[in-house]
């Protein structure tokens, strides 16, 4: 025994050999540049951090004039402007919001570090030539959308091309607006160089995807925000206004460069809008639940895909669960807000009206078909019930009023209320909820639906080409586009005699209603500058239902129908009085960030 | 155990019970019945008796049946024609033999109830002479009573000696007059005693807990304490057996300065406490390393309390012997061995009942329906004061005249069992022969949860082995294998969140059954705790399985006097299999309707899951070291101990997953479906340490002490150039009592030694690999392409090429002394550690700009200083025994140099204050009114009742640089334990009251909408009634800023005083045992965390989580027996 302890201790093995031991859970760098399958794994982790999580419990819309984010977490105190480079308030809590905290300095500059990896190595890998062009394809497209989405955020940022080692100095200035733009659309223009033309449409970028983000990148960069002609009430007498937008050039010029890239997807001949004329005997709406239930469509350019698996946390995907009313055990998470629904336009082309008594004693019916495919409103027919809720309500219609008597008390709360029976904590505060996006055929209380997120498609593009014209005088033509839009919703044309500003207003007004809840007006908010028309006491939608009955067992009688007609009021929502402070149209630069990098220059405002 | 006689005294004739007895077995048991009475039996006991004309035997005879003496004679020395007349009255049995044998040739000597009638001539006139010569006979017990096996008994000066036998017994022959008796027995304090006249000896032995001869664990090898220099703390088993803990590191809090232990859940299974020696040393990891039986890295939870012989800490550079695993400090813990004589069997058994220590106090239905009411009415005052609830509805959920429309649910009382039952069994048997000594042990445990219908327990099974062999006169053996099988059950959804944060969540107003007894409705996500706690949602079990052996030799070089070289082999092995089955279960609505029916709904799962791992670890050690033991010209005494050490470990981890089962009737991974879903999982470690390591100890004549320790340590950790390390310790100590100055002067200080240390310790719990720049999977994310979730690949680490172990700097000086006659001791030491080469990330100063996540470099540095003291006390009066002791410790640490953001205000600098220091605003009120809120800088948006935060700065705007490190952590500075012990005749008494301060917990809850609030809050809460309030306004969750930002409203301290431990035994008396025929039984009632004095008052003052999402600790009553035969 001793002697084979002795033994062992002492000959069996020299000593560093027995203490070189290799990792068993990681890959070695040599391991990796060597192998275009690891190399595939590291990219995707890059499309991850670029795209974000559009389906995570917080929305971009409840930061925009879209939603009303029912569990607060600061959202509100956003929506008042009253972040400071200490706290982004809703926007920035690390638990509990995962796609803005997307959105953000750090996480973005992780990504370009790793791409600035991939460029550092990716020449000296041997492999596939067609392989490694499609991968550097993605990786520029990539590198050029977390750029941009930068430039969004703060306005010129530092450029960053190397993969920093540990001992260079991190000591860098903002590079200017209007270099990061030509940084931007340099990458964007490599990425579609070495892109397929097509992809199978299963996430992967493609040359169609690179051409649709430049159009996008050129249009921002042309707008009002970054046009020092018209951004003087941001800037405020800042130092620095090459940081936040164009400081010489023609503006014209840019325009013509977003319109020209529009121009360019759309003559790829690729992309078409899905049922883009509608038969006669299509249901229009049921066109947009088709479109944005499917997996994919002649209209999509890029898609993010999820599956029932995907698992992000329980805060990062699963929209059913998010969305969807608390009489379904959902959570109402980003409730559509009483003044998104109430832009939606009646059928004929003319606006809604509170003060038209017609409108107001029905509000939902005859309205643009995309309503119905957007929003979830008072007596629609949705889902079937949970199996408890069914009891309640076997006609699996939702529920968002009272059954007040006469004496204005409430005998019978909606079950999707914040007073019903069902989880009421969880109810929604507006009225509304969202039906865009929802696969009602999931039972997401089991399992998680596997809709995709359109990032771009080319309804987007047609409307960048109109905007862009637009700014142009190039009215007729906008018109056109615009109106491919309306044909499509089963609208009216615009009318001819629209123009100028009124058209600018018809065209952005198209685009807050096509792209609801598609992660694009709250930047559009911005780009527009039309921060103090769209930070304000938001409203909701009351419904009442008064009746002398006194046994009233449930919301709806026996037979289906209501007690009496539903009285709609537009009210104010209670603690969303939303401000907007001038300084929100940047972000600041976290005074952690200033304090490490002293070449900083912080936005103004802050 | 020996018997030595002369054979001159055989044929002695005794009656009743024995005929023919030799004297040394008659006056062995002369011996061993006076041991037996407390008082003498003779002095006591009146006899009456009237006999005429009796023979002597016929009289003698005669007593023997009317009392209990019995008499011993030599039937040729009594003339049995002699005829005597006795008549006697309540006499003395003195008095009675002395006129019975006043006028014969014969004398007597009594020996308690043993009386010999020896001839007057034979005895020389004195028997007690023939006697002495011979023998001296005696036993050896506890102070319980217990009889000690195995204690030397020496005639000093000389080698003749015995062991005491398994009852305690011994017998010494042929030993000089006025020999002095040494007995002497580990762990207990040595004792001589003078023969002088006596024919028997019955010595009760003390324990040493504060002895100098007390041997404690190093760390290869043993030291005296009188010798020792280093700063070392010890406890006893028997001291740590008395909690009724099933966690052994819960029944440490208070028993050894120096070390903390806070336990921070009372979950069974999951109770460990936080163990820190000495506080905390780094920003990294600092757990102590726990040695157990010579093996590093033993887990030491799980061990049966009743094994263990002690518990010693190394806290200064003494424990530099374990080098590069030793700067958090070691614990060291020794497993009982047997020892020489018959097999002794000890069972325990107890039974007891645990429920929380405390449970949060929360708002009533009526209280939080008025606070939702007033959540409404700030956010719109014009909508009065009963946007949610009417008065009505409030006046219904306060007098409960609506059972199901208005409940007022106590939560915790639907979902806890005011008690739940805990019991531990023990077996253990022990013994041996010269050649072979065995302990062997066998336990048992069970502890239930909280809840009703609990799916919540755990279970244990345990046994251990020790053996010592000894193979000749040099080479001894030791084999011990010790197993376990530790079985956790828990419901499946986890016990923080959901479980507990939803207890916190749920509502007054909500019903947890409804009044028809179907399980009421959920906050979300099928989240009815009621329901959940149980196995109605499936389960979720963990068993592991734990193997440790050792296989020890220690052989003496015959040719070297002094030497040993000594080995050990260790193999560890741990299994573990965890399942976790979970199934659909069902709540209920109802509609609000009068005829009170509740619909069913399916929740949390479609249909039922199984997950299944199991993970296989090995960890292997093996070692030998030599000992060379010496003492030159009887003053200069040299130890010296060199050895080298080699360890290696690797764990395997297997996992498989299926869903969609069509039945939950057979739970078995076969049985779910074999879809997209199934899935399984895999992943594996290893590890290799070596090490060298040496103590070289010189004192001379016991007065002057040095001892050098030092370890040479290599790591699998480093690259290949910067495997190894070296961590010195050198210490010194003197004894200056030892000193004629001082014997001459201060007498009444027996002993007083000063110690000081200094050594360099590493740290080895650090990240693996650092070197090496790697790319890892991303968890639980992916990328999907399609329909397929596709791996995301980051880079996980930048290298550091130049990683290094830390380092601690460990500065020791302390003194112990003895003080009248040992009564009293008192120790302290004074600490100063500073822990440099700490691995921090530099981010805190690199732009986030770069993307780099750095990696650790050895740059950061803390210091932490403290010092510790006991006091002890022995004392009797009469039959009243008692110890009493107290210990406290401090310490403080901060951070010297760590990485830290330029430009920050001092204020909100870290750097020079203690680790665990955050930033918060200062609060320092509450607005009473819009007219206060006006005249004071404040945050935006801010109503009457918000909290009032500090302008710091003081620029007349709140923002981030108002706020301010805060020097308090959740660890607690002070920690102190003062422990009595008592004993009575038959009862003892011992009590454990335990401290801690200095630390701080962030208490709030998640009220609002989304649940309740703590009664201390809602009832002191600000209204526009009460605007004197101590506490703000109604908030939901976290939407006003002073619950979303950080402020010092919410720190409570958590000081305590607890009383974290009562024992009351009571042992049966040995007459009665006799009759039983067994050795001892002891019967108890024990308690654990019984009486908690604090400030916080809301939740436990140990736990770690201010929001109640933790399952609180334990108070335990307890009852058990201790029978040993």
């Amino acid at each position: 025994m001793i002697l084979s302890v002795i033994a062992i201790l002492f000959s069996c093995e020299k000593k560093d050999e027995f203490l070189d031991k290799k990792p068993l859970g990681d890959y070695s760098e040599i391991d990796v540049w060597s192998d275009p399958a690891l190399i595939g794994t590291f990219v995707n982790s890059i499309y991850r951090n670029a795209l974000g999580f559009p389906f995570a419990i917080e929305r971009l819309s409840s930061y925009a004039d879209e939603s009303y984010f029912t569990h607060g977490w600061g959202v509100h105190d956003f929506n008042k402007s009253l972040m400071t480079s200490d706290d982004l308030l809703g926007w920035s809590v690390d638990w509990a919001t995962p796609q803005t905290l997307h959105f953000f300095w750090n996480p973005f500059y992780d990504n370009v570090r790793r791409m600035n990896i991939f460029f550092s190595k990716i020449n000296s890998v041997e492999a596939d030539q067609s392989v490694l062009d499609r991968l550097k394809g993605e990786v520029y497209f990539m590198r050029a959308w977390t750029y941009f989405y930068l430039t969004n955020l703060y306005g010129g940022v530092p450029i960053i091309t190397k993969a920093y080692s540990l001992t260079d100095n991190f000591m860098v200035p903002r590079n200017s607006y209007e270099d990061c733009i030509n940084y931007i659309v340099g990458q964007i223009d490599s990425s579609a160089m070495y892109l397929p033309d097509t992809y199978p449409t299963d996430g992967h970028v493609s040359k169609g995807a690179a051409l649709a983000l430049k159009a996008r990148i050129l249009l921002y960069a042309a707008s009002d925000l970054h046009n020092s002609a018209k951004n003087s009430i941001v800037l405020g007498g800042f130092s620095k206004p090459e940081l936040l937008g164009y400081t010489s050039g023609d503006a014209s010029l840019r325009w013509t460069a977003a319109k020209n890239a529009a121009k360019a997807l759309i003559d790829l001949g690729k992309y078409s809008l899905y049922k883009g004329t509608p038969a006669i005997n299509d249901s229009v709406a049921q066109n947009f639940v088709e479109l944005f239930t499917s997996k994919g469509t002649v209209e999509d350019i890029l898609l993010q895909f999820f599956t029932p698996k995907t698992d992000e946390g329980w805060n990062g995907y699963d929209p059913g669960l998010f969305e969807q009313p608390n009489g379904y055990h959902g959570w109402s998470s980003n409730t559509p807000l009483g003044d998104l629904v109430d832009d939606y336009e009646m059928k004929n082309g003319s606006k809604f009206d509170w003060n038209n008594s017609v409108h107001k004693a029905n509000p939902y019916v005859n309205r643009d078909a995309r309503f119905y495919a957007t929003i979830l409103y008072e007596g629609v027919k949705w889902r079937e019930r949970p199996t408890d809720a069914l009891a309640i309500d076997p006609y699996s219609k939702i529920q968002v009023g009272a059954v007040y008597n006469n004496s204005g008390v409430v005998i019978k709360p909606g079950l999707d209320t914040r007073i019903g029976p069902i989880e009421n904590w969880n109810g929604g505060y507006t009225g509304y909820f969202l039906r865009k996006y929802i696969d009602p055929v999931v039972d997401f209380q089991f399992v998680k639906q596997d809709v995709p997120f359109k990032h771009m498609r080319y309804a987007e593009v047609l409307l960048n080409y109109a905007e862009a014209c637009i700014e142009l005088g190039l009215d007729a033509e906008a018109r056109k586009y615009i109106n491919m839009i309306r044909t499509r919703a089963g609208q009216p044309d615009l009318s001819v005699s629209l123009s100028g500003d009124a058209l600018r207003q018809a065209c952005r007004h198209e685009r807050r209603i096509e792209f609801a809840y598609e992660d694009q007006r709250f930047w559009d908010i911005r780009r527009w500058m039309i921060g103090d028309l769209a930070y304000h006491q938001t409203s909701r939608v009351d419904i009442r239902y008064v009746t002398s009955e006194t046994n009233v067992k449930q919301y709806r009688k026996a037979d289906g129908s209501t007690y009496g007609n539903p009285i709609f009021s537009k009210v104010e929502l209670d603690g969303d009085a939303r401000v907007w402070n001038n300084k929100c149209y940047f972000f600041p630069i976290m005074r952690s960030e200033m304090n490490k990098n002293n070449l900083l220059v912080q936005n103004p405002g802050y | 155990m020996k018997f030595f006689y002369k054979p001159s005294l055989i044929k002695w004739r005794i009656t009743k019970l024995l005929r023919i007895m030799r004297i040394t077995t008659l006056l062995l048991l002369i011996g061993l019945m006076q041991t037996y009475a407390t008082n003498s039996y003779s002095q006591n006991t009146k006899l009456s008796l009237k006999m005429e004309n009796a023979s002597i035997e016929t009289i003698l005879s005669k007593i023997e049946k009317i009392s209990e003496f019995h008499f011993f004679f030599r039937s040729n020395e009594i003339n049995s024609n002699d005829r005597h007349t006795i008549d006697a009255s309540e006499q003395t049995i003195d008095e009675v033999l002395n006129s019975l044998l006043k006028d014969s040739k014969l004398t007597y000597k009594i020996f308690d109830k043993y009386i010999a009638i020896v001839s007057k001539e034979n005895a020389n006139g004195n028997i007690e002479s023939l006697i002495q010569q011979k023998a001296i006979f005696g036993k050896v017990t506890d102070q319980a009573g217990v009889p000690l096996p195995g204690v030397s008994v020496v005639v000093k000066g000389t080698t003749t000696g015995v062991i005491t036998d398994n009852s305690g017994n011994f017998t010494l022959t042929n030993i000089p007059e006025n020999a002095i008796l040494q007995f002497s027995f580990v762990g207990m304090k040595a004792q001589e005693v003078s023969v002088g006249n006596k024919t028997t000896i019955n010595l009760v032995m003390a324990e040493e807990t504060i002895g100098l001869e007390e041997v404690v664990a190093i760390g290869y090898g043993t030291q005296r304490k009188v010798t020792l220099t280093g700063s070392v703390a010890s406890s006893k088993g028997n001291e740590i057996q008395k909690s009724p803990g099933t966690n052994l590191t819960n029944n440490l809090a208070g028993r050894i300065p120096g070390l903390t232990a806070v336990t921070r859940s009372g979950e069974p299974g999951a109770d460990g406490a936080t163990l820190r020696i000495r506080g905390s040393n780094t920003l990294g990891d600092n757990s102590p390393l726990i040695v157990v039986d010579g093996t590093p890295n033993r887990g030491m939870e799980r061990i049966n309390p009743s094994d263990i012989e002690n518990v010693t800490v190394l806290k200064d550079a003494s424990a530099a012997i374990y080098g590069a695993q030793a700067a958090n400090g070691v614990i060291l813990i020794t497993t009982k061995r047997g020892s020489l004589g018959k097999p002794k069997v000890t069972l325990n058994m107890s039974q007891g009942l645990n429920q929380p220590t405390r449970i949060p106090k929360m708002a009533d239905a009526a209280q939080y329906a008025t606070m939702l009411n007033e959540i409404l009415y700030y956010k719109n005052k014009a909508g009065g004061r009963n946007q949610k609830y009417s008065a009505d509805d409030i006046q219904k959920y306060s007098d409960g005249s609506d059972p199901w429309g208005h409940p007022n649910t106590d939560w915790f009382g639907e979902v806890f069992k005011p008690w739940s039952s805990q019991n531990q069994q023990n077996a253990s048997i022990s013994g041996g022969s010269e050649n072979m000594k065995y302990f062997i042990s066998l336990g048992a445990k069970f502890e239930d949860g909280y809840y009703k219908n609990s799916a919540t327990n755990y279970k244990q099974y345990d046994f251990r082995t020790n053996i010592d062999g000894k193979i000749n006169k040099y080479i001894n053996v030791a084999f011990d294998v010790a197993g376990r099988q530790e079985m956790r059950s828990y419901p499946n959804r986890p016990t923080g969140d959901p479980i507990f944060r939803t207890l916190m969540h749920s509502k007054p107003t909500m019903h947890a059954y409804w009044p028809n007894g179907t399980p009421g409705p959920d906050i979300e996500e099928g989240d009815n705790p009621a329901i959940t706690t149980t196995d109605a949602t499936g389960y979720d079990r963990d068993k592991l399985y734990v193997i440790q052996s050792n296989l020890r030799t220690n052989i003496i070089i015959p040719w070297i006097n002094g030497l040993t070289i000594s080995t050990n082999a260790s193999y560890d092995k741990t299994f573990r299999f965890h399942k976790k089955f979970v199934r659909p279960w069902y709540l209920y609505t109802w509609d609000g309707n009068a005829d009170h029916i509740t619909t069913k709904n399916k929740k949390g799962f479609d249909g039922p899951e199984l997950s299944e791992d199991m993970a296989d670890g090995q960890n292997i050690t093996l070692n030998v070291y030599a000992t060379y033991e010496k003492t030159f010209e009887t003053k200069h005494n040299i130890k010296a101990m060199v050895g080298t050490e080699r360890r290696s470990g690797t764990n395997d981890v297997f996992s498989a997953f299926r869903k969609n089962y069509i039945s939950a009737a057979v739970d078995q991974l076969f049985a779910g479906a074999t879809d997209q879903y199934m899935s399984n999982d895999g992943s594996a470690s290893h590890n290799a340490y070596l090490s060298y390591f040496g103590r070289l100890n010189y004192d001379l004549s016991k007065k002057y002490m040095a001892e050098f320790v030092w370890r040479y340590d290599g790591s699998y950790k480093f690259p290949t150039a910067k495997q190894f390390g070296f961590f010195p310790g050198i210490s010194v100590g003197w004894r200056i009592s030892d000193e004629n100055f001082w014997k001459n002067n201060i007498s009444y200080i027996n002993d007083f030694k000063i110690r000081g240390s200094w050594g360099q310790t590493g740290n080895d719990r650090i990240e693996e690999y650092q070197y090496l720049a790697t790319y890892g999977y991303v968890d639980n994310s992916t990328y999907v392409y399609g329909t397929e979730d596709n791996k995301l690949l980051i880079e996980t680490k930048s290298p550091n090429i130049n990683v290094t172990w830390e380092v601690a700097n460990q500065a020791n000086i302390g003194f112990d002394a003895f003080l009248f006659n040992n009564k009293i001791s008192v120790s302290a030491d004074y600490f100063n550690n500073i822990r440099s080469q700490i691995l921090i990330r530099k981010n805190a100063s690199i732009p986030a700009s770069s993307g780099l996540t750095l990696p650790p470099e050895n740059i950061g540095k803390v210091q932490n200083g403290g010092f510790e003291a006991s006091i002890g006390y022995h004392g009797e009066a009469g039959e009243f025994k008692y110890d009493i002791s107290v210990n406290g410790s401090y310490s403080k640490n901060k951070i010297i140099f760590w990485d830290e953001t330029p430009g920050i205000p001092d204020y909100q600098r870290s750097t020079g204050r203690p680790m665990g220091s955050a930033l918060y605003y200062e609060a320092i009120g509450i607005f009473k009114d819009q007219a206060q809120i006006d005249a004071t800088p404040h945050w935006p948006a801010t109503q009457p009742g918000d909290i009032i935060f500090k302008d710091v700065n003081p620029d007349g705007v709140i923002n981030g640089l108002d706020r301010v490190m805060n020097e308090k952590s959740n660890m607690p500075r002070f920690i102190g334990g003062f422990n009595i012990n008592l004993k009575y005749r038959q009862f003892d008494l011992a009590m454990l009251i335990q401290g801690a301060a200095g630390a701080q917990l962030y208490i709030t809850a998640e009220s609002g909408e989304v649940g309740n609030y703590y009664k201390d809050f809602a009832d002191n809460r600000w209204t526009p009634e009460n605007t004197d309030a101590s506490y703000p306004r109604s908030y939901n969750r976290s939407d006003e800023y002073w619950r979303s930002q950080g402020n010092t409203f919410w720190l409570r301290s958590t000081d305590y005083i607890r009383l974290k431990n009562f024992e009351l035994g009571y042992t049966l008396p040995l007459n009665v045992n006799k009759i039983l025929g067994i050795e001892n039984l002891r019967i108890y009632v024990n308690g654990l965390n019984l009486v908690t004095i604090d400030k916080s008052k809301v939740l436990d003052p140990e736990v770690s989580d201010g929001s109640g999402w933790s399952y609180p600790l334990q108070r335990v009553v307890n009852c058990g027996l201790t029978l040993t035969f």
